[in-house]
């Protein structure tokens, strides 16, 4: 097993070297006047946009270009992003923890609906319950995240007053740009606990309540079929069968024992669901306005900015590897007869 | 724990207690992202917006009185030598926000940042312009007059012969008086120093944390740096009202300036953050989030804006926006493979790239251009009118010029004529480009569109909406053969108009290949025009170029939508000028 882990992750930088010859290989399809967008935000500036192409080796080859930038971050450089005006490791280190904290804001609740509607879904099969959740997961899967976003925006937020937009409320923002505030982690709920600023630490919960519910709402119908139909499965199976028929009480036959195995199949989404909050992730910090990594990538796909691009693209590389080798490695505990070698 | 948890879901849940800002605090939610504070580099409204409450210039705008200045770093100032020499005289007792005194010294160091480092991407190239001659950095400039096989001495003697164009333009003549020597007359120099690059830097402080060293010794090294990678670029200390905190990110904290040497302002504490979903900019504003958002259109105020309560919509119709729309005609198409003229040639299937050098065929899309629908269908009545390619208030501006209104019998008139009736019997067809995601851009292209395909069943337009990229691709190769644009005023002088678009060597009339010599002659003698008792001829002038512009038709002005606020109703002190990027000085509001 621990060998399997060590060649999955020595694969980690062979796939990263691949995607950013992809990604750099694809921006060399865009003439340098083109590349330029990212250096140049206004008009009049394109009476200087051949000096800026020389300035920034734009209208150099792909070989060039890729050295460059490959022995920048060699010495842990990853260059000047143009989107945030600062290094891209700079705002990587702002941004992550406003999109971490999004992301575990919601990864929970995600799989614990899913799954727990999945398996009322299952048990209470072709009654109104299970027809409801099926509609819900279908409508939940095909909605586009922007419009669930923008919607809870309006309706909750906007209409009713209900928690808030942004990480933290203004007031706060203020006092913490001059104050004292110590970030130890970059997560707002739990830097605020540890600096014993109990009202920090609940306006952020407050502001994750309506990002993360879009997320849940969108990413969790698709667990949600799934383990009903994995559910389903299980529970026609023989084993069930016998435990009923031994005299085990309902509950432990379907949470014990059924829904375990049922698990299965969800694990395999967990790349896709992986795929798809990240996705959503992006939507959402442009509706909610949380400056993480997400909007930040979208900006510089939208203006071409090729080096937080690529760093962009390398991390989520990183995470989907990752991401990959923790699914296998959960199978295992799982379900014990699975090995590898 | 359980009691901390307890705490913690009770004011998640007890909500709005945080929500409305306090009276002593502003927070306005704009639609763009910042660029940079170092007042050099930055070239964008929403950077600008910032930079103009805590840096200050020799002398700014007055509130809401369009073209009038008040003196601010300087008290008064003198134009000598046939306007080649400007004299200010500084404001004594003036403290930066380090703590450390301004002087000529601040003045004089500022203004060679500029020379100095030229960015190519910021409005540096019109100080090079006026005070050097130059309008690129040194070097750009030693390989445009040298060619690429100069040597290095070669190179080395225009540098130091550059550098002491820098150093002899501007001079202190003593610690409170600044004089700066131009490279010619300068009909904008004035104006020019009221753009926030002249914003006047804290030297000690700069050279302290990195910055230039205000000396030939290492001029060279910043010589077209990118600077979005120094120190100013998100610290700064000006003489400003407002001391910058941070800028995080997307949100910028600034704070009243305890030692500002003009009235403290009401407002203490400032916000401004970047949210460019503009619905959840809308909400902020609804629940009092936010005391000021942008607002797209007037569409949007109408629709949605006027019906919130406690929300005031700030407009007047004089107010006038610093800029101009206009449709480019490109009188000589570039580009090898066009794929924005077809064919090339007269033939039903595309255009021929002079196609637009007949004034038939500018007359003729003039005519199926239909203003009023802009005006009351577009911006729903909420328009300036323009009858030429300068802002309405602005002086040289003639609202006497008539407009071209839809008329598509005249369109036809002048269609038949068109190439000696060859365009009326063959047809065209050719492609008009906006900027993706510009809807009104979009609609004037749609317009036009369905104007020309319902005179003649040959002609054919192509509506091509082009991202960023691929325009900045075109607009360079001259490629594109007719595209809408808007242009807004780098500085407060028509100059800054009536040159880009249609002086020859102009940035816009280039881009379109128009040349008219009489049009040169015209605006190179208006520039000659420097002395205050000259400026009426000079307006005059410009009063004549609209007019022949009207007939040469180089471009049609379109109506462009009239500048609106939208804040909260407690907010008081709010107006209007088009030169603050930011509309109005946050130091003059308050809130109720």
């Amino acid at each position: 097993m621990f060998n399997y882990i060590a060649r999955r992750l020595l694969q980690i930088p062979v796939v990263l070297f691949v995607l950013s010859l992809v990604i750099m290989g694809l921006m060399q399809l865009l003439s340098p006047q083109q590349r330029a967008a990212a250096f140049v935000t206004s008009d009049k500036q394109i009476e200087h946009l051949d000096q800026i192409i020389e300035k920034y080796h734009l209208d150099e080859g792909f070989l060039v270009q890729y050295r460059l930038w490959a022995s920048e971050v060699l010495r842990g450089n990853l260059g000047f992003s143009r989107i945030s005006k600062e290094p891209v490791l700079t705002t990587v280190r702002k941004r992550f923890p406003a999109s971490m904290e999004l992301a575990l804001a919601a990864f929970v609740p995600i799989v614990l609906v899913g799954v727990w509607l999945g398996t009322q879904a299952a048990t209470h099969r072709d009654s109104f319950l299970d027809q409801a959740l099926r509609v819900m997961a279908i409508v939940g899967w095909s909605l586009p995240t922007f419009v669930v976003a923008i919607w809870l925006v309006a309706w909750v937020y906007g209409g009713l007053g209900w928690f808030g937009i942004g990480r933290l409320p203004s007031s706060l923002l203020i006092e913490l740009a001059g104050g004292d505030f110590r970030r130890y982690t970059g997560l707002f709920t739990i830097d605020g606990l540890l600096n014993g600023r109990l009202d920090i630490a609940a306006e952020a919960l407050k502001r994750l309540v309506l990002p993360a519910a879009a997320l849940v709402i969108v990413v969790s119908a698709g667990i949600m079929r799934v383990m009903r139909s994995s559910m389903l499965d299980e529970l026609g199976k023989d084993y069930v069968r016998t435990a009923r028929a031994k005299g085990l009480p309902e509950k432990t036959v379907v949470y014990k024992h059924a829904r375990r195995n049922a698990l299965i199949p969800v694990i395999t989404m967990a790349g896709p669901m992986l795929g798809r909050m990240i996705g959503g992730i992006v939507v959402i910090e442009l509706i909610f306005n949380f400056p993480g990594l997400g909007e930040w990538a979208a900006k510089a796909a939208l203006q071409l900015d090729v080096t937080t691009l690529l760093a962009f693209v390398m991390l989520i590389g990183l995470i989907m590897a990752t991401a990959n080798l923790l699914v296998d490695v959960a199978y295992v505990i799982v379900d014990p007869r699975i090995r590898y070698e | 724990m359980k009691k901390h948890i307890f705490t913690m879901v009770a004011l998640v849940l007890l909500g709005g207690v945080l929500a409305a800002a306090p009276r002593d605090t502003y927070v306005y939610m704009q639609s763009a992202v910042f660029d940079s504070l170092d007042p050099v580099q930055a070239y964008d409204g929403a950077s600008i917006g910032v930079i103009e409450n805590i840096y200050e210039t020799l002398y700014s705008f007055k509130r809401d009185v369009p073209g009038a200045y008040e003196p601010t770093l300087a008290t008064s100032y003198e134009v000598k030598d046939g306007g080649r020499t400007y004299v200010y005289h500084l404001r004594k007792g003036v403290q930066f926000h380090s703590g450390n005194p301004m002087t000529c010294r601040d003045v004089e160091y500022s203004i060679e940042r500029i020379l100095v480092t030229m960015p190519g991407d910021s409005g540096a190239w019109f100080y090079g312009d006026a005070l050097t001659g130059y309008g690129n950095d040194a070097l750009t400039e030693a390989k445009k007059k040298l060619g690429d096989s100069a040597t290095q001495a070669e190179t080395d003697r225009f540098l130091d012969a550059y550098w002491q164009k820098i150093e002899d333009s501007v001079v202190c003549d003593d610690l409170y008086t600044v004089r700066f020597n131009l490279a010619g007359p300068d009909v904008a120099f004035f104006a020019k120093m009221l753009f926030t690059a002249a914003g006047v830097v804290d030297s000690k402080w700069a050279i302290a944390h990195g910055a230039w060293s205000g000396t030939k010794a290492d001029w060279k090294d910043w010589i077209g740096v990118d600077l979005r990678t120094g120190y100013l670029h998100n610290h700064a200390s000006g003489t400003g009202p407002y001391r910058l905190v941070k800028w995080d990110d997307k949100n910028i904290v600034a704070k009243a300036f305890d030692g500002y040497w003009g009235k403290a302002p009401a407002i203490k504490n400032v916000l401004v953050q970047a949210v460019e979903e503009e619905a959840t900019r809308l909400e902020a504003l609804r629940r009092g989030d936010a005391d000021r958002v942008d607002v797209n259109d007037w569409a949007t105020v109408n629709a949605k804006v006027r019906q919130m309560a406690g929300v005031k919509v700030w407009s007047d119709p004089a107010w006038s926006p610093a800029g101009a729309h206009v449709v480019f005609f490109n009188f000589n198409v570039q580009g090898e493979n066009n794929p924005y003229i077809g064919s090339g040639k007269l033939d039903g299937n595309g255009i021929p790239r002079d196609f637009f050098s007949d004034i038939n065929v500018r007359k003729a899309f003039a005519y199926c251009l239909d203003q009023d629908a802009i005006y009351n269908d577009i911006y729903e009545g909420n328009a300036a009118w323009y009858t030429m390619a300068l802002p309405p208030t602005w002086p040289g501006y003639d609202p006497d010029i008539p407009i071209r209104k839809l008329d598509l019998d005249k369109a036809e008139e002048f269609f038949k004529k068109a190439w000696g009736g060859q365009v009326w019997k063959k047809g065209f067809r050719v492609t008009i480009t906006h900027n993706a995601g510009n809807t009104v851009r979009q609609a004037v292209a749609e317009m036009l569109k369905a104007n020309i395909e319902s005179i003649n069943p040959r002609f054919k337009i192509d509506v091509v909406p082009l991202q960023w990229s691929d325009y900045l691709k075109a607009a360079r190769a001259k490629s594109l053969p007719v595209w809408p644009l808007g242009w807004g005023a780098d500085y407060a002088d028509p100059d800054n108009f009536i040159h880009p678009f249609y002086h020859s060597e102009g940035s816009l009339a280039k881009r379109q290949n128009f040349k008219n010599p009489e049009f040169d002659k015209l605006i190179e003698y208006a520039r000659t025009l420097v002395r205050p008792d000259q400026q009426d001829e000079r307006f005059a002038i410009y009063r004549k170029i609209g007019r022949m512009a009207y007939d040469v038709l180089p471009n049609v002005p379109y109506p462009r939508q009239s500048p609106f606020i939208v804040t909260r109703d407690n907010l008081q002190g709010v107006y209007y000028n088009s030169m603050v990027s930011g509309d109005f000085y946050w130091k003059d509001i308050s809130k109720k």
